[in-house]
C-alpha cells in the first residue's frame, strides 16, 4: 500500500494517520507496558504476550487520536503543535475522533480476549483517565494537571502484570508510582522552555500560573521525591542489587539535572537567561532515566 | 486533505467520466483497506482462539 494511495482514499498521509497515535508517547507506553509484563511471576503465551503489547499500543494511540481531537482548538495555536494532522486540516475533526473511539472499542476488547477482564478494565480505565480527567477537565483547569493526569501514563506496568498473572501487585504498584512521580518533572522540563506556547493557548501550565522560579523548585521537589521511591521495589526485596544500585546512580543523575535547572542563571521572575539550557537537557535525561530504570528490572529479574 | 468529492444533485453515474473513475477509485481502494483491517482483526482473534484452547482448553 503506498502512502499516495493511502492520502487519496482517506485524506492525511499515512504519517498524518501514524502522527494521531503520538507515536513518541506510544514508544514510552509500549515499552513501560512490556516491563510490567516481563517481569511478572507468571508465564504468558507469547502470542498472546505480544497481542496484549500491541492492545496496549492501540489504546494509548486511540486516546492520544481522541487528545487530539478534543485539543485541536488550542493545538492550532501553539507553535509545537499547530502543523498536528487536525489544525493543519490535513485530516477531519470527526475523522480523528471515529478512528480513536475504534481504536480503544477494539483494543479493550481484544486484551479482554486474550488475556483477562483485569487487564482490560485496567487498560479501559486509562483509556477514559487520559481521555476525561486529564484532557477534557484536567489539562485545562488546573496547573497541577499533569500531577494528577499523570496516572493516566502510569498505568501500563499495572495493565502488562495484569495481562500476565490476572491481579495487580506491590511490585506493579510501585511501578506506577514511579512513572506518577516521574512525570511532573520530566513535563515541567518541557513546559519551562514551551511556556509562551502555553500562555497563548489559555492551559494553566505551573509556569505560566505560577511562574518559572516556583516550577524549577517543584521539579526539584519532586526529583528528590522520586529518587527514595525509586529504591523501595530493593528495599522490600522485591527487586535486587542491579535495580537498587542502577535507581540510586540514576536517580542521582536526574537530581543532578533538577539542580542545574533550579540554579540556572536566571531573571528576578526566574526565567532562564541561558535559554533554558538545563531543561532541556533534564526533559531529556528524564526520557533515558525511565527507559535506564525499567530496563534494569528486566536485566535484574532474568539475571 | 484529499480533494472533496464533487458535490452534484445527481449521482456518480452522471458524473463526468474522468471524476467517476476517480472517485470510484478512491471508493474501491477505502473497502480494501476495510476489508485488510477486518482480515487481520479475524486473523488476531484466530489466533487468540487457538492460543487459549491449546493452554488452557476453553476460552474463559
Amino acid at each position: 500500500m503506498s502512502g499516495a494511495a493511502l492520502e487519496a482514499a482517506l485524506g492525511g498521509t499515512v504519517a498524518d494517520w501514524l502522527a494521531l497515535l503520538k507515536p513518541r508517547v506510544m514508544t514510552l507506553v509500549v515499552f513501560t507496558g512490556a516491563i510490567g509484563l516481563a517481569i511478572a511471576p507468571h508465564h504468558l503465551n507469547p502470542v498472546l504476550a505480544f497481542i496484549a503489547i500491541l492492545c496496549i499500543a492501540v489504546a494509548s494511540g486511540a486516546a492520544g487520536a481522541i487528545n487530539m481531537w478534543y485539543d485541536r482548538d488550542i493545538d492550532a495555536v501553539m507553535k509545537r503543535t499547530a502543523n498536528r494532522p487536525i489544525p493543519a486540516g490535513r485530516i477531519s475533526p470527526e475523522g480523528a475522533l471515529g478512528y480513536g473511539i475504534v481504536l480503544a472499542v477494539v483494543a479493550v476488547l481484544v486484551m479482554a480476549l486474550a488475556t483477562n477482564l483485569i487487564a482490560a478494565a485496567v487498560l479501559a480505565l486509562s483509556i477514559a483517565f487520559y481521555v476525561f480527567i486529564y484532557t477534557m477537565w484536567l489539562k485545562r483547569s488546573t496547573p497541577q494537571n499533569i500531577v494528577i493526569g499523570g496516572a493516566a501514563g502510569a498505568f501500563p506496568p499495572v495493565i502488562g502484570w495484569a495481562a500476565a498473572t490476572g491481579s495487580v501487585g506491590v511490585l506493579p504498584l510501585l511501578l506506577f508510582a514511579i512513572v506518577f512521580f516521574w512525570t511532573p518533572p520530566h513535563f515541567w522540563a518541557l513546559s519551562l522552555y514551551a511556556s509562551g506556547d502555553y500562555a497563548r493557548a489559555g492551559v494553566p501550565m505551573l509556569p505560566v500560573v505560577k511562574g518559572a522560579r516556583h516550577t524549577r523548585i517543584c521539579i526539584m521537589v519532586y526529583t528528590l521525591l522520586l529518587l527514595p521511591l525509586s529504591l523501595v521495589p530493593y528495599i522490600l526485596g522485591l527487586m535486587g542489587p542491579i535495580y537498587g544500585v542502577t535507581a540510586l546512580l540514576t536517580g542521582a543523575v536526574f537530581a543532578y539535572h533538577s539542580w542545574r535547572v533550579l540554579t540556572d542563571r536566571q531573571d528576578a521572575q526566574g526565567n532562564s537567561l541561558t535559554q533554558n539550557a538545563p531543561a532541556r537537557a533534564a526533559f531529556k535525561y528524564s526520557i533515558l532515566y525511565l527507559f535506564i530504570l525499567f530496563g534494569a528490572c528486566v536485566v535484574d529479574r532474568f539475571l | 486533505m484529499a480533494a472533496p468529492m464533487p458535490r452534484t444533485e445527481l449521482g456518480p453515474a452522471h458524473w463526468a467520466p474522468e471524476a467517476r473513475a476517480a472517485f470510484l477509485r478512491r471508493r474501491r481502494f477505502r473497502n480494501r483497506l476495510l476489508l485488510a483491517a477486518l482480515c487481520g482483526f479475524c486473523l488476531v482473534i484466530y489466533a487468540i482462539v487457538l492460543v487459549r484452547l491449546h493452554e488452557f482448553g476453553t476460552m474463559w
